[in-house]
């Protein structure tokens, strides 16, 4: 067995061990901070060397492709992007940084595994890997309500775990194996049956759940707030590519079912609605990104419900696309409240005269978020519409740009604040470190420019998706 | 990737210009205000020499599309990098040159945020003018949307009254326009069965049946209508007006309310022309209700601005007729009067600006006398108010006489009726005229400086414009027409 097409995950588990190790030496921010970024840095390296290899481990249970590897890129790029922004981790306390870092590094792995894994009970143990490091790491805020906000994704998470198992076991009955190259071949004449329909949709459950996918989004509008800046910004990239993942793989082994593409339509619709309403009345940034998360796994959704190639690939340039926005709306939000705080929309009043850098920045990625071009968020929406197109969803695609003009409200609310809103009191400018303006300059310049150019990009993502068979 | 260019790229050059205006701009420090608009004074210069390089260069005898620039760019998805000028477009580049170019002359006084300002102007420039010279739906649909968005914060940040609400209002209504559009160009690609964007794949004929056509046109019809200011969907346009700063009313005016009259030329009348024909009777009538309602609002406002605004609304009803028309005159007509009435419109908005920059009213009742006050600003308003009656002399009296000439052709009802309006509308600037600018002089403006060589430039530019094309008409109608006549013998019928 070659062992190398598994170094990420080996890797991870090393940075999660050394992590343990550090737990239980004596608290040092810089030394945990530093040794993070390199571990991190290194991460992404490690595994965007493997992105070629192909493989497959344990009898078929495990395999490494394209797919797998874009997934555990963005996995170690979100990994590498969220310690960058734990320079100054005021949310958590100092004695629980290494703490924090292992259990950062565990879900990494979790969902690393996830991506990769072609089994159902392999796939549970991954999902549950990167959820308890989840729920642990949501209540490790210093002060708040993060103890209600863990209590709640704890039980939420578990009712959905349970959700799963029981479609996990129902589509054991139906088709006798675990493989899921097996169930590709069973399943699409199977799918007529209740039990492996019902199977099928409750196995996604866990995964809507994830993707905070109406109506499993219960925990995501409490989480997004009571846990620190830096793990809602985990929470908000990281999980969500995964579950954009396992979703694709899940349907695209159902062989194009109607009645399944009927039920995901149903639910793409009311996500995208419910969360846009109920953003429009949001007042703290985190919370409002987290309705529009709901919002946008809706729109994910529809490249993954249309079917065909082309919507699987616009679902994961969508990912790709949601990722990298998102984190720069993090990222302001992370160095605007610098001492971990929740960041309400008016306090980001006067911005423009703070840090006419981060303004910018804010502006970009709400817009992005917005689909107004030339933003990857224009082009993901643009990917996954004609791909929706091509299946004859004609209605489906209205009523999601009407939902794009309805969110616009609450995006141009942010714009707003910072760019025309003053400050009751004058508060000091934003110092940005060299490293911090890099990195803001570079994801400004990686929306931007993959909006306008996403040739490349897409095709990784066709690529990747053509991996899937 | 094969790129062949015989000629240099003079359309890309006008977007070029205008990128690396925006990214100079921003690398500018703050406070120096002066280098900034030096800056975009510059590049917004080198934009227009190019687009009037390329006006006069375009070949008449040979027509068709030239300066074509095509590289492809998603090819799975059949999207190309494709921009053209044709008669169609070329009048409205030229018009978007000038307009930008004498909007910085006319912001030359501004004080406060400058830097972002001439930034966010740029940047709609650059979609403008990208819309227009793009023959690729999925970058008409990009340069679209890249002229709408800075249109908030240049209202909400610069503007006068009402300006949040205004900014807020204008954003969400054009971009529920373009939430139209995007469905139906994704919808026009997947129909057609060839998966591409490509307007001139997408034009040959049985490219689309009739049902899809009729369909998409709706979309268009409204999407575009939305922002060209077309009756019931104009309710914006004059709040946002009055709210935004000159220049960006200038632009707006002169120019975005184009991009939706144009759209709704180039992408819904092109492609799909058995809709065109289809709706024309709809398109008629909502014209025509938008040139008397634009007529009869405009008369009993007391707002300088709101004035202007609705007039801007009866004129787009006049181009809208035109386009109603479904007739090689009508089309003539209907692009002759986008230029038209975009110098017009920039001209009013822009001696407006600086009365109001000196006087910090624009109530028609508290001026009065101004002519005596300063004669040569006075000048500049008087002389678009003329044009926009409709006098001769000026571009625009040639393109409604095309436009009416045909609508009386096609509706003798709706042509009338609309003749009539015009008759009111120079009812109803000769009142503002005489109230604003003649009669009792109010005592309390009375020491105001008149507009100096440097700040009148641009309005002069405006009105050598205005009278060049007034006088010279076959300037521009010989070149639309080069456009007009091959598409409407290639209309199937």
């Amino acid at each position: 067995m070659n062992w190398l097409i598994f170094a990420p995950e080996i890797y991870f588990l090393a940075v999660a061990a050394i992590f343990l190790i550090l737990s239980v030496m004596r608290p040092n921010s810089r030394r945990d901070f530093s040794m993070a970024l390199f571990l991190a840095a290194l991460g992404m390296v490690v595994t965007l060397s493997t992105i070629r290899l192909e493989g497959s481990l344990i009898h078929g249970a495990y395999r490494i492709d394209l797919f797998s590897q874009v997934f555990k890129g963005l996995l170690s790029l979100g990994f590498f992007l969220v310690v960058c922004l734990c320079s100054n981790l005021t949310g958590i306390r100092e004695k629980q940084h290494p703490e924090f870092y292992l259990l950062l590094a565990t879900c990494t792995l979790g969902m690393m595994l996830l991506v990769s894994s072609l089994e159902l009970l392999t796939m549970y143990v991954a999902l549950e890997l990167a959820s308890y490091s989840l729920y642990a790491l949501v209540p490790l805020r210093s002060g708040g309500q993060q103890m209600e906000a863990g209590i709640k994704y704890f039980l939420t998470g578990i009712a959905t775990s349970a959700l799963m198992l029981f479609g996990l076991a129902s589509l054991f009955a139906a088709t006798q194996t675990t493989l899921i190259s097996e169930l590709a071949m069973k399943l699409p004449g199977l799918l007529t049956s209740p039990m492996a329909f019902i199977g099928l949709l409750l196995t996604l459950c866990g995964f809507f759940f994830k993707l905070a996918l109406f109506p499993f989004h219960v925990w995501a509008p409490g989480v997004y707030q009571g846990a620190a800046n830096q793990v809602t910004a985990f929470v908000a990239t990281a999980t969500k590519v995964t579950a954009v993942a396992m979703l694709i793989r899940l349907v695209s082994m159902s062989g194009g079912s109607t009645s399944l593409a009927h039920v995901l339509i149903a639910l793409a619709i009311i996500s995208m609605t419910y969360g846009n309403l109920v953003a429009l009345v949001q007042k703290d940034f985190k919370r409002l990104l987290a309705y529009s998360a709901i919002a946008h796994a809706g729109y994910a959704l529809l490249g993954v419900l249309s079917m065909n190639e082309t919507g699987y690939a616009a679902s994961v340039f969508y990912a790709g696309a949601y990722f990298s926005m998102t984190f720069i709306c993090f990222l302001v939000a992370v160095k605007v409240a610098s001492d971990g705080r929740n960041l309400a929309i008016v306090e980001l009043a006067g911005l423009h005269r703070r840090s006419p850098l981060l303004a910018m920045a804010l502006m970009v990625g709400v817009f992005s978020l917005g689909g107004i071009p030339p933003t990857i968020g224009f082009t993901g929406k643009f990917l996954v519409f004609t791909a929706a197109m091509q299946r004859g969803y004609f209605l489906l695609v209205l009523i999601a740009m009407i939902n794009v003009v309805v969110s616009l409200y609450f995006y141009v609310q942010v714009v707003k604040a910072a760019f025309l809103m003053e400050p009751d009191e004058e508060l000091p400018s934003i110092h940005l470190s060299a490293p911090a303006t890099i990195l803001t300059v570079v994801m400004m310049v990686v929306i931007v420019v993959s909006g306008i150019y996403p040739r490349y990009l897409f095709q990784l993502a066709a690529a990747a998706v053509r991996a899937l068979h | 990737m094969s790129i062949e260019l015989a000629y240099f790229p003079y359309l890309s050059g006008i977007l070029l210009s205008c990128v690396i205006g925006i990214l100079i701009i921003l690398f500018i420090p703050r406070e120096r205000e002066t280098l900034v608009k030096w800056v975009s004074l510059a590049f917004s210069g080198i934009a227009l020499a190019f687009s009037i390089y390329v006006y006069c260069a375009y070949d008449r005898t040979l027509g068709g599309l030239q300066f074509v620039e095509k590289l492809p760019w998603v090819e799975s998805l059949g999207i190309n990098y494709f921009n053209g000028a044709d008669g169609f477009n070329l009048p409205l580049i030229l018009l978007t040159g000038i307009v930008h170019f004498t909007g910085v002359l006319t912001m030359w006084e501004l004080r406060g945020r400058v830097k972002e300002f001439f930034a966010f102007a740029f940047v709609l420039v650059l979609g403008v003018f990208g819309f227009f010279m793009s023959m690729d739906l999925f970058f008409l649909f990009v340069w679209f949307d890249v002229s709408l968005f800075p249109m908030y914060p240049l209202i909400a940040i610069w503007g006068t009254t009402r300006k949040e609400y205004g900014a807020l209002k204008l954003f969400l209504h054009v971009l529920a326009g373009s939430a139209l559009v995007l469905p139906g160009i994704i919808y026009l690609a997947v129909a057609s069965g060839l998966h591409t964007f490509d307007i001139v794949a997408l034009m040959q004929p049985g490219a689309l049946t009739p049902g899809q056509q009729k369909f998409a046109f709706f979309l268009f019809y409204i999407g575009f209508g939305i922002l060209a200011g077309v009756w019931p969907f104009h309710t914006w346009s004059p709040i946002g007006h009055v709210a935004a700063p000159t220049s960006v009313s200038m632009i707006h005016a002169g120019v975005l309310m184009k991009v939706g009259a144009f759209g709704i030329l180039r992408v819904a009348i092109f492609l799909c022309p058995l809709g065109w024909e289809y709706w024309a009777p709809v398109m008629a009538v909502l014209a025509t209700i938008g040139i008397l309602y634009g007529v009869f609002v405009g008369l009993t406002q007391t707002d300088l601005k709101y004035v202007v605004a609705f007039s801007s609304v009866s004129h787009m009803g006049i181009v809208g007729l035109g386009l109603s028309t479904v007739t090689a005159e009508g089309l003539n007509g209907a692009v002759f009067q986008m230029f038209a009435h975009g110098i017009m419109t920039a001209l009013l908005f822009s001696s407006l600006g600086y009365i109001y920059d000196k006087t910090h009213t624009k109530l028609i009742p508290e001026l009065g006398g101004m002519s005596r006050v300063m004669p040569v600003a006075s000048g500049y308003f008087i002389v678009a108010a003329l044009a926009g009656m409709g006098v001769p002399g000026f571009a625009g009296f040639w393109a409604e006489v095309t436009v009416f000439i045909s609508a009386l052709k096609v509706y003798p009802v709706l042509g009338t009726l609309a003749i009539c309006a015009l008759v009111l509308s120079a009812l109803y600037m000769l009142r503002v005229v005489q109230k604003a600018f003649y009669g009792q002089r109010n005592e309390r403006y009375a020491h105001l400086p008149d507009v100096s060589f440097s700040l009148g430039l641009p309005r002069m530019i405006l009105v050598a414009a205005m009278v060049l094309f007034g006088l010279f008409p076959r300037l521009m109608l010989d070149l639309i027409q080069t456009a007009v006549i091959p598409f409407m013998g290639g209309l199937p019928r």
